[in-house]
């Protein structure tokens, strides 16, 4: 408006029919996503108060199928699961980013081009790749029990994926592979911006390498850091593919993470609501995320 | 630590060994040949990369558009629209893909490539009207003052003025469209019930998992889906990384 009252002329054929005709441009993108995305988020909601099985008539229960969540040992299960990827897609990268960003920014050393593209790669290849890559490093005659063979630990060579014990962690160090590039690179060219007066003074202080990280290096990271966090958690809290293209949650239901139960209880149990209950569980998780982050991140200021 | 598996993966596609054990003096590459006959993958190459174009023309379309009539037009009411339209970034793919599967199944396409197609066109809308709108909001006003100055419809200032200025971040949305779309493997696995519209991505899934221990296979498999991907990215390498690391909240 304010362009277009520039000229009094112009303003007056706008009154006419320039909004209509603006409501024009908007229409498309509105109703691909209105049909895409806000239908049916809420249909979402009023799916997750009803027990349908896809095909017969759904009867309305409430909030039976969150109250059913609460004394449901599956998706206990699944969610913890989820608090271990957390550790692997989000802590342990965010944690070794930090630490190469701190010790890059003392030795002055640029990073070059290259390394940059390499480390993020990991970042632009579809899930079938790396659930590729991951199966064949732990399959039974994959290369690390290869590598345990060769140095004589024999007795350690096991098919990874198919125990119980090591199936999560071994999918979550796929995780930290796929993370761990991104934080690197967004520390690492985010300590380039702290200035350089700012360590000089800690320097001055006194301050040795470790209170110059807490100090000086930490807090100038921290727009960083809140893009770092709500991107991997979230990642944590949606892992699916990743899953489904090597154990599909398995063995037994060692490694199901609540997207993978999303699935089967929508698409092969016939529990459409409990899946659609699962769905709006992940939606107001993902936001309770994104708001503590801004909120503290905020905070600090 | 990054490359490692990387090389990995690329020599085990060159391995004549099932198990993908690395021969540096016996390499080969009919492991791509055999996975391309018996993937069918050519065809499957094909859905996809049809796929991949019409999703990134019309979300191009479809987001410029409506970024123009926000920034520029400002048409009535365009700042709680464009407060609904971001309210999209916040929402996990998985609380709407429930109800969106039983809509798009009812179609008389229901099950195949269709749509994918117009999934993820929805699915785009609300990253691709944010950072175009940014974009557009970086023209300097004066230009487009003097365009309707000059008498110059809204549309003749979209295509003459507004676009051409903005062509980095439109190169931009079309790299993250594509990139978003052709690894896209959640939606079509839920979606796609038509073998002969699989997308890439799940054909190489189905047969990595009927081929479950010929890790060379596989492997080969694997190089052969990542790389358009990979070659943009050596080329727009720049856009990428700004790209996906904006785009990063996206659903």
């Amino acid at each position: 408006m304010r362009i277009m009252s520039a000229s009094p002329s112009i303003a007056r054929k706008k009154k006419k029919s320039g909004s209509k005709i603006g409501f024009l441009y908007l229409l498309p993108a509105l109703i691909a996503y209105g049909y895409v995305v806000i239908v049916p988020t809420f249909q979402s909601l009023w799916f997750s108060f009803f027990k349908w099985n896809g095909i017969t008539e759904a009867q309305w229960v409430g909030l039976n199928n969150y109250i059913g969540f609460l004394s449901n040992p599956l998706i206990k299960q699944a969610f913890s699961h989820t608090l271990v990827l957390i550790l692997f897609y989000s802590v342990l990268p965010i944690s070794l980013g930090l630490l190469s960003a701190a010790l890059i920014s003392k030795t002055q050393i640029r990073f070059s081009g290259f390394f940059r593209s390499v480390i993020f790669l990991p970042q632009i290849l579809t899930s079938v790749v790396i659930a590729v890559i991951w199966r064949q490093i732990f399959s039974t005659d994959g290369i690390l029990n290869d590598a345990l063979r060769a140095v004589g630990l024999e007795s350690l060579t096991q098919p990874w994926l198919g125990s119980f014990t090591f199936t999560l962690p071994v999918l979550g160090l796929a995780g930290s592979w796929t993370t761990m590039g991104l934080c690197m690179l967004l520390f690492i060219s985010g300590t380039a911006n702290i200035s350089t007066e700012l360590y000089d003074a800690a320097k001055l202080d006194g301050a040795g390498a470790i209170r110059e990280f807490f100090s000086v290096t930490l807090p100038g990271l921290r727009p960083q850091l809140a893009v770092a966090m709500t991107l991997t958690l979230i990642a944590a809290l949606r892992v699916f593919d990743l899953v489904w293209l090597t154990t599909r949650g398995g063995p037994g239901t060692s490694s199901i993470t609540p997207s993978v139960l999303l699935y089967s209880k929508a698409f092969t149990q016939s529990d459409v609501g409990a899946g659609a209950a699962i769905g709006v569980l992940l939606a107001i998780l993902a936001l309770v995320v994104a708001l503590v982050i801004v909120r503290v991140m905020d905070d600090k200021d | 630590m990054v490359i490692v598996p990387l090389l990995l993966l690329l020599g085990a596609a060159f391995s004549p060994v099932q198990s993908g054990r690395i021969d540096l003096g016996d390499l080969n590459y009919s492991n791509f040949v055999n996975v391309w006959k018996e993937a069918e993958f050519g065809r499957h190459l094909l859905v996809s990369l049809r796929l991949c174009t019409l999703v990134v023309a019309i979300t191009l379309v479809i987001t410029t558009l409506a970024a123009y009539a926000i920034a520029i037009l400002n048409v009535p009411g365009s700042k709680w629209i464009f407060t609904i339209i971001l309210a999209g970034l916040m929402i996990p793919l998985e609380s709407i893909l429930v109800p969106l599967y039983f809509t798009l199944r009812a179609m008389p396409f229901g099950g195949g490539a269709t749509t994918l197609l117009i999934a993820h066109v929805g699915l785009n809308v609300s990253f691709g009207v944010f950072w175009m709108r940014a974009a557009f909001l970086a023209i300097p006003k004066s230009l487009i003052e003097s365009a309707s100055i000059d008498g110059a419809s809204p549309f003749k200032t979209f295509r003459m003025i507004v676009l051409p200025l903005t062509k980095p971040a439109l190169i931009t949305l079309g790299l993250l469209t594509f990139l978003w779309t052709w690894n896209d493997y959640f939606l079509a696995v839920i979606l796609i019930t038509d073998p002969d519209q699989l997308p890439v991505t799940l054909a190489i899934g189905e047969f990595a998992t009927k081929y479950s221990n010929k890790y060379n296979l596989m492997s080969a498999a694997a190089v052969l889906v990542a790389l358009p991907v990979v070659t943009l990215y050596i080329f727009f390498q720049r856009k990428f990384i700004q790209g996906v690391l904006t785009g990063a909240l996206k659903g």
